[in-house]
């Protein structure tokens, strides 16, 4: 069954990008190569600045790839491994991928300028300023969400703990061989992945027990001093090892999905409004992209696209491939998740010690979500043994268990890791922008929040106290709708540049997808405002609280854009 | 038996791979680059903005060898306002 | 080759006395009077047109520096080479953009002492120059400007070696695949930016060497009054900030009336230095008619200088 989803997955990506996305590019963006692009037209060798299509593949999906596509997954499980494929596979295609790729190109034909510069151009600056905002609380959710995941990796594996220790070590030194010393470059590379696999043996050996608590306080000051320290010393070599962990990763898990010819223990559906958020039932539809963000469908990338590569684009017709493929290849690995977690899950569930009363086919709406948070084996957790069981499962099988779990902990932790302290550089920006409105009325309080060590406390502290205290899921969730919002506002622009500026008669295939994803969204904020957060704010009413007046901004904001969206007359050909 | 196209298909991924991940490896140092060059370019010029600056005969005396800097400074004098997106293309979050 | 500045407030006698020194010392060595004032009195004082250099003995010639039509020069000069390089840049629109540079703050001091430079590069010629400098402001703002300028310029200089250290490592990690143009030089030999900085640097380290050096001295005037008191006191205590040798202090236009002012001043000068001090009587001479030399006075200026070659 494994391999057979793998297949099918493969050959529907494929199929889909030959004929759906082509049409795309053919007959509503119409790109061509006669058309030059920025990166030839406005050339200056730092940011516009031509690259090969494969290079620039890399690294685009090394930018939108993370830890989202592993979580989201593995906390849609509750509804079965059915309804999340089905998001992942055509979720993906028909919205995500559509969004990613008119972001890119609306972009691209822009002069490379970023998509919240599009929106502002094409439906009013009060849009174009509200990403500042809303990307300002994606941030600190995604602290929020991501610190708490890798706080329980590290609870229960603490192996994989201090195998990071070792790796932040093997970072610095490599940084310092990369940036000072005249060693080659694959040499560098060659010893930077033997001291990762060093770290990976050493985790084991050393493994620093602390509680949850305790790791978060860990992890603010980490984020604090790491987002100041310059990028040569931590952070480009760090991520540059993650790349490697990426890679070892996919290569693995692919291999291994492929041919353990395992069938799905996991039932395909158990209902459409399973227990999950808050405890509450959670309706498959508007709540699944809360749930499956990135791998499906994700706003962040339209930052991406429009923010470095669109600069980069060799020619206009290599957008598809960057924009519409590279969404895919992520839809690809979250497939891989949903594969691993579908055939090998519930074994490790039982064997972790949840009885066939506890959790069964017949109740798995019910308990899935209860049953594995019990356990601490839900989300990160249960992907990890999952992926680990899987491997073990193949023929690869000669790898030590042990070893492939730590990989897969130290993978997942990796990518979450390093979002916690590039968020923090990226919201100390957010932050100096909407304090901007202050600085004529309050001069006092906008010195005060542009100070650089206030803006790098604040999204730290909140996000880490979130994660310490707060209800994961729903921290989730709302991290969910945060990104989901920037995407209707991509999918929003994409949607506007089609019909005002390419007047385009095939304007629907983003405006449909526009007017679905929107309703979505503002259905999913309702639903979580009334029928969740109640929940949450009294279990714990500061937390609660936060994400309350978070959502509810959100919320609002929401209105303003389908306003201006209208307004504009942005879904029709003017 | 691997046809040439195969191995040329071969070493062409390696070559990207390993252009790729030297990219990677450099692109927030040129992205500092070129941010230290606009600096570079804002201190000499200042005086002519009414900030403090170097005696204004050594901007007159190095601008003709700035031509690199100039860009830079006029590139991002249009760009300023909409960083957003490129530092999330930069620092990947998710 | 020694160097004297004679500074003071306007007014004062600085160029008389200047060119009565210059007068003497002129009987045993060979000695060149540059004025730095904009307004020029040293034509007068001589009772000759000094459009350019002028002998006006064997061993004595005189210059003044005109201010403007140097700054024009090398104002031309200079833009003459940006609009040159800059042809085809439409970064600025050239034309109006340089001539703003006729006003910015700064020009003026750099061309008076590029002037200064000029004369004391012209080393051999001359056992003394003697500068007769402008109004005290200008003055201690281009005294300063060595100064100034080679701190500015260490700053810079850093900056370029952490660009071109940076461009280093990158080239060293993607210079094997990088086919567009590699944008970067990284060698120090190569960025004429970082070669001209580090030969502006030596200039202005040299010329900061010599004007805090043995050769040079600096010389202030003064009157026995208040207000010249005040203006000496700024003057001096500049001087000690930018560590420039005050040498000697002149009390001119003495006369038997103002003599206990002339003690009062003087004893509150002493306080804020140890340099030496002198006086000179007014001179009879200025209502002596067009026949009287301005440039002799009955003291001896030679005394505080030694004379003969150095």
């Amino acid at each position: 069954m494994t391999t057979l989803i793998i297949i099918i997955g493969c050959g529907l990506y494929l199929l889909l990008y030959f004929t759906y996305g082509r049409k795309i590019e053919k007959e509503v963006v119409k790109a061509s190569d006669e058309i030059q692009a920025p990166s030839k037209r406005l050339f200056d060798g730092v940011d516009y600045v031509s690259a090969r299509k494969e290079v620039l593949f890399g690294h685009h999906f090394a930018s939108i790839a993370g830890a989202a596509p592993i979580i989201g997954p593995a906390v849609a499980m509750c509804w079965g491994w059915v309804p999340g494929l089905l998001w992942v596979w055509f979720g993906n295609a028909f919205i995500g991928a559509v969004h990613d790729y008119l972001s890119l190109m609306a972009s691209v034909r822009y002069d490379g300028k970023s998509i919240q510069f599009v929106a502002a151009d094409l439906m009013g600056k009060r849009t174009g300023r509200a990403f500042y905002w809303i990307v300002f609380f994606l941030l600190i959710l995604v602290v929020a969400a991501f610190g708490s995941i890798v706080g329980g990796i590290y609870t229960k594996t603490p192996g994989v703990a201090s195998a990071y220790v070792f790796k932040i070590g093997a970072a610095l030194i490599l940084g310092v061989l990369l940036y000072r010393t005249k060693l080659s470059f694959a040499l560098s590379t060659v010893i930077g992945i033997i001291m990762l696999i060093i770290a990976l043996f050493l985790g084991p050996i050393f493994p620093i027990a602390a509680s949850y608590g305790a790791w978060m306080w860990v992890f603010f000051f980490y984020i604090v001093i790491a987002s100041s320290i310059p990028v040569n010393v931590l952070l480009q070599p760090r991520d540059y090892l993650n790349s490697w962990l990426l890679y070892a990763g996919l290569v693995l898990g692919f291999v291994a999905a492929i041919f353990v010819f395992r069938g799905f223990e996991v039932p395909a559906f158990s209902s459409f409004s399973p227990i999950m958020m808050g405890g509450k039932p959670t309706p498959f539809w508007p709540a699944i992209p809360l749930v499956i963000a990135c791998g499906s469908l994700s706003g962040f990338h339209a930052l991406v696209a429009s923010g470095t590569s669109s600069k980069q684009l060799d020619k206009e017709t290599h957008g598809l491939f960057i924009g519409y493929g590279a969404m895919f290849t992520e839809g690809f690995l979250a497939t891989m998740v949903i594969v691993s977690i579908a055939g090998f899950g519930l074994s490790a569930l039982r064997n972790a010690g949840v009885d066939a009363a506890t959790l069964n086919s017949e109740n798995w709406g019910a308990m899935f979500t209860i049953a594995s948070t019990k356990v601490n084996l839900s989300k990160a957790n249960l992907f990890i043994q999952a992926y680990a069981d899987m491997i073990g499962s193949s023929w690869l099988k000669f790898i030590p268990t042990l070893y492939v779990k730590i990989l897969a902990g130290m993978w997942v932790s990796s990518f979450a890791m390093t979002t916690l302290d590039t968020t923090n550089r990226l919201a100390r920006y957010c932050i100096a922008e909407m304090a901007l409105p202050l600085k004529d009325s309050s001069e006092g309080l906008y010195k005060f929040l542009s100070n650089r060590w206030v803006a790098s406390i604040i999204p730290a502290a909140i996000g880490l106290w979130l994660a310490a205290s707060g209800n994961w899921l729903i921290i989730w969730g709302s991290f969910g709708a945060a990104n989901q919002l920037i995407a209707s506002i991509a999918l929003m622009t994409g949607a506007s540049y089609l019909a005002k500026r390419l007047k385009s008669t095939y304007v629907n295939i983003a405006v449909i997808p526009a007017w679905i994803l929107w309703v979505t969204v503002t259905a999913a904020l309702i639903w979580f405002i009334i029928v969740v957060q109640p929940g949450a704010i009294a279990a714990k009413p500061g937390p609660g609280w936060t994400v309350m007046v978070i959502t509810v901004v959100m919320f609002l904001l929401n209105f303003v854009f389908i306003y201006d969206f209208v307004r504009t007359k942005s879904y029709k050909i003017s | 038996m691997a046809g040439p196209s195969t191995l040329d298909f071969l070493r062409r991924m390696i070559a990207d791979m390993g252009a790729t991940q030297r990219n990677k490896v450099a692109a927030l140092t040129v992205a500092e680059v070129a941010e230290l060059r606009n600096i570079f370019a804002l201190l000499l010029l200042g005086a002519f903005v009414g900030l403090p600056s170097p005696p204004t005969f050594l901007a007159v005396e190095l601008l003709p060898l700035m031509e690199k800097e100039l860009q830079i400074l006029n590139r991002r004098a249009q760009d300023s306002c909409d960083m957003l997106a490129e530092m999330c293309g930069m620092l990947g979050i998710d | 080759m020694n160097i004297l500045f004679f500074t003071g407030k306007g007014g004062v006698g600085k160029s008389t006395l200047a060119a009565a020194t210059a007068w003497q010392l002129s009987q045993k060595s060979r000695v060149l009077i540059v004025s730095l004032d904009p307004a020029h009195n040293l034509g007068d004082i001589f009772g000759v047109s000094l459009k350019k250099k002028t002998s006006f003995s064997k061993r004595l010639a005189l210059e003044e520096i005109d201010l403007k039509k140097r700054t024009k020069a090398y104002l031309k000069r200079e833009i003459g080479v940006l609009n040159e390089t800059y042809k085809y840049l439409q970064v600025l629109n050239l034309d109006n953009y340089f001539s703003v540079l006729q006003y910015s703050p700064g020009i003026e001091e750099y061309a008076l002492l590029s002037g200064i430079e000029e004369v004391i590069e012209s080393d051999n010629e001359y056992d003394y120059v003697i500068f007769d400098t402008p109004p005290t402001g200008l003055t201690l703002r281009f005294l300063a400007l060595p100064r100034v300028t080679i701190t500015w310029i260490e700053r810079l200089i850093q900056i370029r070696r952490t660009i071109l250290e940076k461009c280093h490592t990158i080239h060293r990690i993607c210079g094997p695949m990088s086919d567009q143009e590699t944008l970067l030089n990284f060698e120090e030999e190569d960025d004429r930016v970082l070669q001209r900085l580090i030969a502006l640097g030596r200039k202005y380290r040299n010329l900061d060497a010599v004007l805090q050096g043995n050769a040079c001295r600096i010389v202030t005037v003064f009157n026995p009054d208040q207000l010249s008191l005040r203006e000496a006191e700024r003057l001096i205590l500049a001087l000690k900030d930018l560590n420039l040798p005050l040498r000697l202090l002149v009390d001119n236009k003495i006369t038997d009336a103002n003599l206990p002012t002339a003690e009062r001043v003087e004893n509150q000068l002493r306080k804020i230095t140890d340099a030496s001090l002198t006086r000179v009587r007014l001179s009879d001479g200025l209502s002596g008619g067009r026949s009287s030399k301005l440039y002799e006075i009955q003291e001896d200026m030679t005394s505080w200088f030694p004379t003969g070659a150095s």
